[in-house]
């Protein structure tokens, strides 16, 4: 084991942490052996290639560099109204801490394996838990610091020694706050529900970050003509509950010296709810190590989910018992595997949303009515980029190794495994969010392109074929670990998303014809029912007893 | 069926990792009703013959007919008489017990009606009747463990291989397992049983395999095997079989150091 030099800096403060009553050298080596996890938790990938080496999050941080441009805007104009652009500044780093340290350190703060391997040994649980803070708080400080590094050098020569001071102390404070506050949500979710719950929330949670970061900076890219300079601040009761105003609150009674009373407020809340709160969290630690046991054990019992619906899509679309078995087990697999959500529901999200936020864009220059004549509708293919994500996700699953089963069991017709999951996906992932858009597109653009958007659902399904057949090479769909979902074939996942381009160009040729939509849906048809028959040949190809 | 009372038959079945050879040369004979011990030291190959008997690995030499089939015609059909309990407890955790079960018995062809309540009967038997409904990762060892001794018994199989099946599991439900075993094999079942738990072993099984290196190197009743070796309990024999007998000097060995160990005191 190599020696940390984060371990080496850590080591100044060792006479705080031992006056604090921790037995530092058990923290020094718990954490020791903790990075040294990190550092081995790296996508490896088997048949002789190349292992990648180091701490895989160390090289991820450039990405919340660049993250942090965003915040550079914000810092540059308004001059000298703090309260508004040191708000929204800290708004943006809170929105970024809080979804990272949920989607990556819950793993940390709820690992049970350190109550059996860490509790069993002679250490206290204070010196435990301190360990366990600490080693969130270091990559926090990793993550702060690669967020802020560029804002920071620009504020530095923008505003000055000063502004720079203040921004590190309320940088300081607002990682010990979200740090605290995060772990808070979750001891009163874990008293009040068990962990599958938990598990649940955690999950959205990432969804959220993933989608709030894409459609965040869509928003931000436009928000630059708000450099609205003749803003007075006026006080609201709820200014009180947004934490990011405390610390925009700080920069103007300390900058501006602005000793107003409700900025003095504001600014004290800075400085104590996250001291009071750490407070609380220390008290309430051991009850919280009391609740995590829930996470260990066995879920109360729950009423079976009525899944009528799955098994009447089941029976209309499905031709052998075998192929309606995997509907229903994609179905399940695809509804209930967090993993899975987490990697496919953001872009269900984008899908959702992407055609409108070109609508938006189109409505700067031009009016509703005026756009619904065109053949702007056609942005709902935006809708079909989720499709070759979503079909790559389907081969891996968490619990991949369950896949014995595929090989134990008499399966006569291999095909049925992939043709029912892939029409578990139509079904149940692709079709809400068609529908949800021919809904939006049939009010903005009237009933006329009723036979576009049935083009546009019969090109979706011919795509899912196509993409299954260049993508996929296993037999069977949730059978390979996620280790290899990132390295193989992301450049062709990319060449693969590119196709929804030639149905464009299809509906762009049928459209320029009269009558040519009718045409253009009926060579869609047969291609799909040819296609589909040739990918998936379910005659009993196996002789049978 | 009178006359084909063989159920299974290994010859000369050999299996090889990249030039490292698992099996050597395995043959086997299996007539039904039998309770089959099959054990051996770690790395003998037992999981191998039985993933390979189960189709799931299939580059191997050497002939497997079950039931009267070469297993090499790539016909599954002969899995549908089979049931199987592996050795790890993996399964499709994101799923609930039932929905679980209800996918093993679809996939080996029962009707999904059928199938759900066989499954609710036979948890409640289990005492998982509270827990059906909730999803499998909250389960704990023994839990699952039982959920996959449901799993392998759904479609009523004619064969079962059971790859440590009371691993987790509590003394009772071991009786309950233990006695369901006897009774399935005077119904005629046929069950290959491996474990390294050799007490359970000569006590369920009329027959004991024991392979060693990829080969079998004894073949019968408990009592021949003792005859065999002049050793008391299966054990003994195991030990004795696998030229396993400095186990008393190893762990005095062992001993001397943990008490020698005073060098940060």
């Amino acid at each position: 084991m190599h020696e940390f030099r984060t371990l080496a800096i850590l080591s100044r403060f060792k006479r705080i942490f031992i006056k604090a009553g921790i037995d530092y050298g058990a923290m020094e080596t718990i954490l020791r052996m903790k990075l040294t996890m990190d550092g081995r938790r790296t996508p490896t990938i088997f048949n002789g290639q190349k292992k990648k080496d180091g701490n895989q999050f160390l090289k991820s941080l450039w990405i919340y560099g660049l993250y942090g441009l965003m915040v550079i805007p914000f810092l540059l104009f308004g001059d000298g109204h703090y309260i508004f652009q040191m708000s929204i500044v800290f708004g943006i780093i809170m929105f970024i801490l809080a979804t990272t340290m949920v989607s990556d350190f819950s793993s940390v703060l709820l690992d049970v394996r350190d109550k059996t391997i860490l509790q069993t040994k002679p250490v206290s649980s204070k010196t435990i838990n301190t360990a366990k803070i600490i080693h969130i708080l270091i990559y926090m400080f990793f993550i702060t610091g690669a967020f802020i590094a560029i804002p920071l050098v620009v504020g530095l020569f923008s505003k000055g020694i000063v502004f720079t001071l203040i921004f590190l102390a309320a940088l300081l404070f607002t990682m010990l706050f979200i740090v605290v506050m995060t772990s808070l949500v979750y001891f009163v979710v874990l008293r009040f529900f068990d962990g599958e719950k938990l598990k649940d929330i955690i999950n959205y949670v990432q969804i959220l970050l993933s989608i709030g970061v894409i459609v965040g900076y869509q928003i931000v890219i436009r928000a630059f003509d708000f450099v609205d300079l003749d803003l007075t601040y006026t006080f609201s009761w709820w200014h009180l509950f947004l934490p990011p105003m405390w610390f925009g609150a700080a920069f103007e009674l300390l900058l501006n010296q602005d000793y107003s009373n409700v900025l003095i407020l504001l600014s004290v809340l800075a400085l104590l709810v996250p001291i009071i709160s750490m407070y609380i969290y220390v008290r309430l630690m051991p009850s919280f190590e009391r609740n995590m046991d829930k996470l260990m054990s066995e879920s109360k019992n729950r009423k079976k989910k009525s899944s009528w619906w799955v098994d009447v899509w089941a029976k209309l679309c499905c031709r052998n018992r075998e192929e309606k078995t995997f509907f229903r087990f994609g179905a399940l697999m695809m509804q209930q595997e967090r993993e899975f959500k987490l990697k496919v529901y953001p872009s269900l999200g984008f899908s959702l949303v992407f055609p409108f936020i070109f609508i938006f864009m189109e409505l700067q220059t031009r009016t509703l009515a005026d756009i619904s004549t065109g053949k702007m509708f056609l942005l709902i293919y935006f809708g079909n980029m989720m499709i070759p994500t979503i079909i790559h996700t389907m081969q891996f699953s968490v619990n991949y190794k369950g896949n014995w089963l595929f090989m134990a069991a008499p399966i006569q017709k291999p095909a049925a495994a992939y043709s029912g999951t892939l029409k578990a996906f139509l079904v149940k992932l692709y079709m809400p969010v068609f529908v949800l858009l021919s809904i939006a597109f049939i009010a903005i653009f009237s009933w006329r392109i009723v036979p576009d958007l049935f083009a546009v659902l019969l090109g979706a399904i011919l795509q899912t074929l196509l993409t299954y057949k260049w993508l996929n090479s296993s037999t069977f769909p949730f059978t390979q670990s996620f280790e290899f979902a990132q390295s193989e074939g992301s450049a062709k996942l990319f060449l693969v998303t590119l196709l929804a381009g030639i149905f464009v160009v299809g509906h762009l040729i049928a459209l320029a014809i009269t009558g040519g939509i009718y045409v253009y849906i009926a060579l869609l048809l047969i291609a799909i029912f040819i296609g589909w028959r040739k990918v998936f040949p379910m005659k009993n190809d196996v002789p049978v007893r | 069926m009178e006359v084909s009372e063989k159920v299974l038959s290994i010859r000369n079945l050999t299996k090889s990792y990249g030039g490292h050879a698992v099996l050597n040369g395995v043959n086997l004979e299996v007539e039904r009703g039998q309770i089959i011990g099959y054990i051996g030291p770690n790395g003998a190959g037992k999981s191998t013959t039985v993933k390979i008997m189960l189709g799931m690995i299939q580059d191997y030499e050497g002939q497997v007919v079950i039931f009267g089939e070469d297993i090499a015609s790539g016909d599954p059909s002969y899995k549908k008489r089979i049931g199987y309990v592996p050795e790890q407890a993996e399964l499709y955790d994101n799923l609930t017990a039932l929905e679980y079960l209800a996918f093993t018995g679809e996939l080996y062809g029962l009707d999904r009606a059928f199938v759900e309540e066989k499954a609710q009967k036979l948890m409640v038997e289990f005492e998982l009747g509270d827990v059906m409904h909730s999803r499998l990762s909250s389960f704990s060892k023994g839990m699952r463990q039982k959920v996959l001794i449901i799993s392998s018994l759904l479609h009523n199989p004619d064969l079962l291989f059971f790859d440590e099946p009371l691993s987790g599991l509590d003394a009772n439900s071991m009786m309950v397992i233990r006695e369901m075993l006897a009774q399935l094999a005077a119904q005629g079942k046929t069950i290959f049983y491996s474990s390294h738990i050799m007490d359970v072993v000569e006590k369920i099984s009329n027959r004991i395999v024991l392979l060693v290196k990829g080969t079998v190197v004894a073949d019968g009743s408990f009592e021949e095997l003792q005859e065999m070796s002049e050793e008391g309990s299966l054990s003994d024999i195991f030990n004795q079989l696998t030229g396993f007998t400095d186990h008393a000097s190893r762990a005095e060995r062992f001993i001397s150091i943990v008490e020698d160990g005073t060098a940060d005191a």
